[in-house]
Parts: structure tokens; C-alpha cells; sequence
């Protein structure tokens, strides 16, 4: 078990390289969706089930999708 | 501040910064054996004293619900800033029409999208019912609820399209979730104040252990919060959406 | 093993400080200060964890047998919903300043510039 848990928090780190190094922000709310599942795997293998079903709720669904409607807005400005 | 000066003084910050994570790194307890005095107690002595047997509901509600008071009020600001915002420049009536950019073709929702909304729309807010129901005894609560029915919403809107969803999902009545909520946790924790007891003292019968309505005040308090993150995520997922929506005045399409 | 943890937590607080340092589109920026945020959850749940112990849930278990600290669970807890409101008000005040300044880059919109070194 110290192998899975090792793997996940080297995985979360390079989800959150991934989050910074993604400069164009509409490819940037893919990896915030997929830096949210790795750290809700990583938050279920602490022993942490209530955090993880927060973290999955809110970091896969509602915050990509408020990125996503802001991004929307701003183009709908600037071009319209 | 010219781009490489602060680029420079970001680089000397973290040289420094460097040897006293390693020094705090090696000083911390090490993983696996932590230095847990709270938290095992709260442990043995939590599920007899509040018949309760989720722990963490346990520290949320009752051992240390001043936090989640400060927590909930800092939600309720949260969420009201970004709506004062948003509807302070815009107003507050609905846009009857989605904004289209030039040139981009507005194509119709697909049948598949629509079916599978509709199918699992329901079945979520379920779901969400049953974690906002079970704090008390298997993992869930009022937040992980609450946030799991909001985005149980989103699907009613891929499912049934804009205009329907604002029909289905009255502004009004979040708004008055949200504040609701809030105003019935700090009554949970005033109301023990006026019977004569403190702050959010666990006054009401406790039940029995492994049992859905344990745990006296936590239960109301959990609706509370439940009500109020539905509330304020529903606000804000409304409001972000009403931003791409055309305005009144423009009549050139 | 016995300080990857504390590691992690601390590159991912200083790598979301750099991709705030260096940004050039406040959405972007947003992103980062919620990796940073992660960083604080991945330490608060690492001083928490132990050995072989389970979950703060006695629904299976008797209470009493061995189980991870419950306190530092709650607070990453609130601090997850919470923190993603606070990002939807950051989100909203982006929109502002789009609207307002017509650009989104950090580095244009310095105040107190004349008009001669814009």
C-alpha cells in the first residue's frame, strides 16, 4: 500500500506542473479537471472518503464548468 | 517592477525559501506516524458521548461547529460578492436569447446529450439526497451533498436547455436557500444560547448510534448547510451562465 | 517516504507561486492560486494519515480500532467548498477587468502609467 500512495502523490504533483505549465487557459480547465480526480484518488487512498467525494464533486464539475462560462463571456465580449 | 526584476527577486525568494522547507520537512512528525493526541480521543470518546458514528461530521458540527460557522458566513460572502458583481452591471432580468458569436453555426443539442441528462439527472440528485441524509453514518454530509446536488443541476440544464432550466430553477428561491441556510446555522448555534445552555450545545435527544437522525443538533445543522451550498452553488452557476446570454437592448439580430 | 509528503506539498506551493509570478492571462493566474490551494490539502491530510489504520467512520468497525485523525479532515473539508467559491469570485472579478480594460494580461495593467511609456 506505500507503493499507492507514493504513486499518487508523485502523480499529484505532476498534475499540478500540468495546471501551471498549461499556459492557454482553455487547455488549462483540462488539467484542473484532471488534477481534481488525481487528488481525489489521492484523498481516498489517505483514508479520507468524505474529502474525496467533496474534492470530486467540486474539483471535476463545478470548477472547470465556472472556467469554462467565464472563458465563454469573455470571448463573447470582446468579439460581439 | 520590470518583468525580469520580478522574475529575479521570485528566484532569491525561493533560494531562501529552500533549505527551511527541507529543515521543517525533516523536523515534522514523520507520514504514517503522527503525533494524533486530538484525534484519537475525539476517536474513543466521540461515538459514545454523540452516538455518532461519522468523526468527521462529528468535529464539523458539534466539536468544533464554531469553524464551520466561520466557514459558512465566508461562503455566504463568497457567493454574494460574485452575484453583486455580476448583477450589478447587468441587472437582474433574464436574457431571452444565448449570445452568438459571428460566424459560428448555433447547432441544435444532440439526442444522446439530451437522453443521458435525463436519465442521470434524477439518479444524482438522489445520490446527493442520500449523502445530504447520511452524515451521521457512512461518509457524507452537508457540503459533499450540497455540492453533488448543484452539479446534479447542471445536468437538468444540458438536459432540458436554457430557457427551460431558468423555469425549473427560479433564481428566487436560491437566493433564498442560500441566505436561509446560513441564518438556520446560527440559530442552531443561539438557540441552546436562549435555553439556557452555550454555544451550540447538543440540548436535543441524541438517539441511538448507526442510526440516520443521531446526534441531536447535527442533524438540523447538517440540513442547514446542505440547503445553504445548494443555494449558493446553484446562485453561482446561474449567474455565470446569465453572463452569455445576449442583452435586451442590442436589436441587430 | 517519510517526508515525500511534506515534499509534495511544498513543490506544489512553490510551482503554483511561479505560474502566478509568470502569468500572462489572469484565468490562468486563477488556476494556479487554486494548485496552491491543493498544496495546503495534501499537507493537512499527510500530517493526519497513519499505518494501516482506517477511515473515522465506526459504521463496520468497533470505535476504538485504530483510525486517522478526523480534525484535519474537516477542515480540508469546508476549506474545499469554500475555496471553490472564493475562485468564482476571482472568476467573476476576471470578467470585470476584461470588460473594463479590454485585456487580460497582468503585466499591461500596471497602475499609475502615463500615457507616454504605456
Amino acid at each position: 500500500m506505500t507503493w499507492l500512495v507514493a504513486l499518487l502523490l508523485l502523480l499529484a504533483a505532476a498534475a499540478g506542473s500540468g495546471v501551471v505549465l498549461s499556459r492557454d487557459p482553455r487547455r488549462q480547465i483540462f488539467a484542473i479537471a484532471a488534477n481534481g480526480l488525481v487528488l481525489s484518488a489521492l484523498f481516498f487512498a489517505l483514508e479520507a472518503p468524505d474529502v474525496a467525494l467533496s474534492e470530486l464533486a467540486v474539483g471535476t464539475a463545478a470548477t472547470p464548468l465556472m472556467f469554462l462560462v467565464i472563458l465563454a463571456a469573455i470571448r463573447m465580449d470582446r468579439k460581439g | 517592477m520590470s518583468t525580469r526584476l520580478r522574475l529575479a527577486l521570485f528566484a532569491v525568494a525561493q533560494l531562501c525559501l529552500l533549505p527551511a522547507i527541507w529543515k521543517i520537512a525533516r523536523a515534522l512528525p514523520p507520514f504514517g506516524n503522527p503525533i494524533e493526541i486530538y484525534g484519537r480521543s475525539i476517536d474513543t470518546l466521540g461515538p459514545p458521548l454523540r452516538h455518532i458514528s461519522n468523526m468527521v461530521s462529528a468535529v464539523n458540527f458539534d466539536f468544533r461547529g464554531l469553524d464551520t460557522v466561520g466557514e459558512e458566513f465566508m461562503l455566504l460572502c463568497a457567493v454574494t460578492g460574485a452575484v453583486t458583481l455580476l448583477r450589478g452591471i447587468r441587472g437582474e432580468d433574464r436574457g431571452a436569447k444565448a449570445e452568438r458569436l459571428p460566424g459560428r453555426p448555433l447547432l441544435d443539442r444532440a439526442e444522446s446529450t439530451i437522453l443521458v441528462a435525463r436519465v442521470f439527472a434524477p439518479l444524482i440528485l438522489l445520490f446527493g439526497l442520500y449523502m445530504v441524509l447520511h452524515a451521521t453514518v457512512t461518509p457524507g454530509g452537508g457540503f459533499q451533498g450540497g455540492v453533488i446536488i448543484a452539479s446534479g443541476l447542471l445536468l437538468v440544464y444540458l438536459g432540458e436547455g436554457y430557457d427551460a432550466w431558468r423555469c425549473l430553477a427560479p433564481s428566487r428561491v436560491f437566493d433564498a436557500m442560500e441566505g436561509g441556510g446560513s441564518l438556520l446555522f446560527l440559530l442552531c448555534g443561539l438557540g441552546p444560547m436562549a435555553a439556557g445552555g452555550v454555544f451550540m450545545e447538543n440540548l436535543l435527544p441524541l438517539g441511538s448510534i448507526k442510526d440516520v437522525f443521531s446526534g441531536g443538533l447535527i442533524v438540523i445543522e447538517n440540513a442547514s448547510v446542505a440547503i445553504a451550498v445548494i443555494g449558493g452553488f446553484a446562485m453561482l452557476f446561474l449567474e455565470f451562465m446569465e453572463e452569455t446570454r445576449a442583452a435586451e437592448t442590442e436589436n441587430e439580430r | 517516504m517519510s517526508v515525500l509528503p511534506w515534499l509534495v506539498a511544498a513543490w506544489l506551493f512553490c510551482v503554483g507561486i511561479y505560474g502566478i509570478v509568470t502569468s500572462r492571462n489572469f484565468v490562468h493566474l486563477i488556476g494556479c492560486l487554486s494548485v496552491c490551494q491543493s498544496s495546503t490539502y495534501v499537507l493537512l491530510l499527510g500530517i493526519g494519515y497513519q499505518w494501516g489504520a482506517v477511515a473515522p467512520i465506526f459504521y463496520d468497525h468497533p470505535p476504538g480500532t485504530p483510525a486517522v485523525d478526523p480534525v484535519v479532515q474537516a477542515l480540508v473539508l469546508t476549506d474545499i467548498v469554500v475555496g471553490a467559491t472564493v475562485t468564482a469570485l476571482l472568476l467573476a472579478m476576471a470578467l470585470q477587468v476584461s470588460r473594463k480594460h479590454e485585456t487580460l494580461d497582468p503585466q499591461k495593467l500596471r497602475p499609475f502609467i502615463d500615457e507616454g511609456r504605456r
